[in-house]
């Protein structure tokens, strides 16, 4: 019989749930009814409670931390980019205040005397009762911007100065927090003072209630102890939390617990009140030095004990529910947690996907254009580990090459998204065949319009006519790129500002002409300040350095990726590695002017020299500069009238096989190859002294010939390699 | 362009550094003046131009220009330590037929 039994129960516990059942039932049976309903049990839920509050309005608190701190911080990079630029400068309060609800207010507090002409020093935009933004000088004899602590501290903290609460009569007219952080210039003098403030009122607001507890409350105290939110609102802002003991029936307890908490310490402590005792529940939160206080009076804790005790019959099918309930929500916890876990993977992976597909739609295959031998180019990318915004892009139309090479601020998914928008429009709006100024504005105007999130792009925009080399370009608020031409040297480019911030902001175009074998080699900071473990910058002389040697366009970049590996380390790559580099070897001709003056001959070795190396005929080069000389110096003395000035121009031009020279003036005419040949034989009291010279352009020259063209007289001397 | 006129033991030498191009003939030819007088162009004249990088083809009508003197004055003329590109350009023009070539390089 009892073995009949047992054989049953064996069958039932089989199941895997029919183990958790039983193993429920008989130890829930007993640990439940003591853990639930004991007094002890009931103070670690309201703990576990009030931890759970606590953490949560931490990470509410922090939130608003972030937003107001990275508002700010995006603010100041595009303040510092804008210095150049007073009547922009000025809207950036009211541009912060558009762009971050949660801010109710902002000014761009200048330095005195820090050089800059605006009209206003102290620009402070808030909100009106209506909720729009309006917009006051602080920069008034009663006020003294200069003197407030988020002025002051904020011109000392690079990394930003949380104030403490404060009312700001004659600014914001509220208890508010305020975020500040330095503008720099471009030799790192502090500038200016960009702030956002929060509005401790709906700070309050957003911390809120506590749950399941109906008399419980939530505090907060900032850093230096001050009493920021409480239940009695008379003490806010002024009363300091070791005076508040004062006012309490526990002063004892209450002072113990203070102490605590302003050593940064967490944990609870139990007040004692004539109507029941009330536990508060503390902890700092991180970064801004606040601390955070749950108050839960005790009646609410206990308040369904005796009830319960009422009813211990039913205390086994409770406890049962209880551990079914248990399981029911461990498992849809766990099923739960996987999800999560799977969702954050699959979003990795599209981001993974997102930046391939981002990746692959930039020209990938080099050389890009094998049959043309007027270009050599390579571009490269490397990203770092979270998803970038650096960009380049290019391609050729009508015989002119369109490139650019941008960054994104910030990284992630929204720095990717304005990469492809702004790679598309790259390509889209200069198809329109405008000119470039119009290209770039339009591009800019259609980024800022859409842009909620405040993000730019540093960008660099050219075009290169292939045949003449004439190089147009527009930096907007770019890294300078550097043009390899005899020697390497910074392009001097007007820096604008970065696309997406204003719209109709007016770009400065600019040009210049790029001739035979010169190179430009763009890039974004991600080359100069790799990072390696000593937080030393690779810095623009270990780039110089690679670009001293001549290499093809591909190899030099391989040569700096190495470089920049070599010299990073095991250090993790901090942003996107992104470089262009564009070697000209179209348009094979260089030119020089001169005066009829003999003295100005000097400029032509010099001249000689780099076309010579240009052209690859180096091993002629004093030969080709005696002819050159010979044939200048006898237009300079014989082609225009004595006291009159002229000009006489030459052409250098690389050729198949050697190099054309062709010398041109508008004197008079006359054709130096109809001259007669020296007679070289003659013995020294024969020779005439003169009509050397151009015996000697025919000697070196392999070819020479006159004509008379346009009423120019044109000398064309050709020599072979 | 320089030039440094020394006399010693009835020979005179005329050192010359630098590019003899066109711009620098003209000074040239004023501060060579003094060899052409006959007492000097009847002895020996050494060109020296051991620095002598380049010349052009009023250089090379200096040169004649003392070469006829001294010849006039029943003189000699040494030419000293011409460069390589500078020989080329005295053998192009028959200048090496003209001058007593020493030492070139």
């Amino acid at each position: 019989m009892v073995k009949e039994q047992f054989k049953q129960i064996r069958k039932f516990v089989g199941t895997g749930f029919g183990l958790v059942f039983v193993a429920s039932v008989t130890i829930a049976a007993s640990s439940l009814i003591q853990y639930m309903y004991s007094a002890r049990g009931l103070r670690e839920e309201a703990t576990k409670i009030a931890e759970g509050e606590l953490k949560s309005n931490r990470l509410e608190i922090m939130n608003i931390i972030d937003l107001a701190q990275s508002a700010v911080k995006n603010n100041v990079s595009v303040a510092a980019s804008l210095l150049d630029y007073p009547e922009y400068l000025l809207k950036i309060p009211s541009l912060l205040l558009a762009k971050n609800p949660d801010v109710a207010g902002s000014t761009l507090a200048f330095v005195p005397d820090c050089g800059i002409k605006v009209y206003d020093k102290a620009p402070y935009a808030f909100r009106d009762g209506e909720g729009n933004i309006q917009t006051i000088s602080l920069d008034t004899e009663s006020y003294d911007y200069t003197s407030k602590d988020w002025f002051i501290e904020g011109t000392k903290r690079l990394s930003g100065y949380w104030t403490e609460p404060y009312v700001d009569e004659g600014g914001g007219e509220f208890a508010m927090l305020t975020f500040s952080m330095p503008v720099k210039d471009k030799d790192g003098k502090t500038v200016a003072v960009l702030t956002a403030d929060i509005s401790l009122e709906w700070l309050t607001g957003v911390i809120g209630q506590v749950d399941g507890y109906p008399n419980a409350y939530s505090t907060l105290t900032s850093g230096a102890g001050i009493v920021m939110v409480s239940p009695i609102k008379s003490m806010e802002m002024k009363t300091h939390l070791s005076e508040v003991s004062k006012y309490v029936e526990d002063p004892e307890n209450f002072s113990a617990m203070a102490e605590k908490m302003l050593a940064g310490e967490s944990g609870s402590a139990v007040l004692k009140q004539k109507n029941g005792n009330i536990i508060v529940y503390y902890a700092p939160v991180e970064r801004t030095g606040w601390i955070m206080g749950i108050v839960v009076p005790e009646k609410d804790i206990f308040k369904g004990l005796n009830k319960l005790k009422a009813i211990v019959a039913t205390l086994q099918i409770l406890g049962m529910l209880m551990i079914l309930l248990i399981l029911a929500y461990v498992a849809r916890e766990q099923i739960r947690f996987k999800k999560v876990n799977d969702n954050k993977l699959k979003m990795e992976q599209d981001l993974h996907i997102a930046s391939t597909i981002q990746m692959s739609m930039l020209p990938k295959t080099f050389p890009p254009f094998p049959d043309r031998h007027d270009i050599d180019m390579s571009a490269s990318i490397v990203p770092a580990k979270e998803v970038g915004g650096d960009l380049y892009d290019f391609f050729i139309r009508d015989e002119k090459l369109y490139f650019c090479i941008g960054d994104v601020s910030g990284k992630g998914v929204p720095a990717a998204l304005v990469m492809a928008m702004t790679r598309s429009m790259f390509r889209t709006v200069a198809a329109q065949h405008i000119p470039l100024k119009k290209i770039v504005e339009t591009i800019n105007d259609a980024m800022a319009q859409g842009n909620d999130v405040n993000m730019f792009v540093t960008f660099f925009y050219g075009i290169l006519d292939m045949q003449t080399g004439e190089f147009q370009f527009c930096n907007a608020g770019h890294n300078a790129p550097l043009l390899l031409s005899d020697k390497i040297r910074v392009l001097p480019v007007e820096s604008n500002i970065a696309l997406g911030l204003f719209e109709g902001f007016e770009f400065k175009t600019q040009s210049t002409r790029l001739h035979y074998d010169d190179a430009l080699f763009l890039y974004t900071d991600g080359v100069t300040e790799a990072e390696n473990e000593q937080k030393e910058l690779f810095g623009e002389k270990r780039m110089d350095a690679v670009l001293h040697t001549r290499r093809t366009a591909e190899e030099h970049l391989a040569t700096m990726q190495k470089a920049i590996s070599d010299f990073v380390g095991e250090a993790p790559q901090s942003d996107d590695i992104t470089m262009l580099f564009i070697h000209y070897l179209g348009c094979r001709e260089v030119s020089i002017t001169f005066d009829n003056q003999i003295a100005q001959l000097e400029a032509l070795p010099g001249f000689v020299e780099d076309a010579c190396s240009k052209f690859g005929i180096e091993d002629k080069a004093a030969g080709i500069n005696l002819a050159l000389e010979e044939a200048l110096a006898n237009v300079m003395l014989y082609a225009y009238p004595e006291g009159t000035t002229g000009t006489v121009t030459l052409k250098a031009r690389g050729m198949e096989g050697g190099m054309e020279f062709i010398l041109s003036d508008e004197g008079k005419p006359f054709d130096p190859t109809a001259a007669p040949e020296a007679d070289i034989s003659m013995d020294v009291d024969e020779r005439p002294i003169g009509g050397l010279g151009i015996f000697l352009v025919r000697q070196i020259m392999d070819s020479v010939s006159y004509e008379y063209r346009d009423g120019h007289n044109v000398l064309t001397m050709i020599i072979n390699k | 362009m320089e030039v440094n006129i020394i006399k010693e033991n009835g020979s005179t030498t005329v050192k010359l550094e630098g590019r003899l191009d066109t711009p620098a003939a003209i000074e040239v030819s004023k501060a060579i003046e003094p060899v052409l007088a006959p007492e000097i162009a009847g002895g020996v004249i050494i060109l020296e131009c051991q620095d002598m990088s380049y010349i052009s083809s009023s250089g090379l009508r200096i040169f004649l220009t003392i070469r006829k003197a001294s010849s006039a004055a029943g003189g000699k003329v040494i030419v000293r330590h011409i460069s390589k590109d500078i020989l080329q350009v005295f053998m192009m023009t028959g200048f090496l037929n003209l001058f007593q070539i020493e030492d070139a390089e």
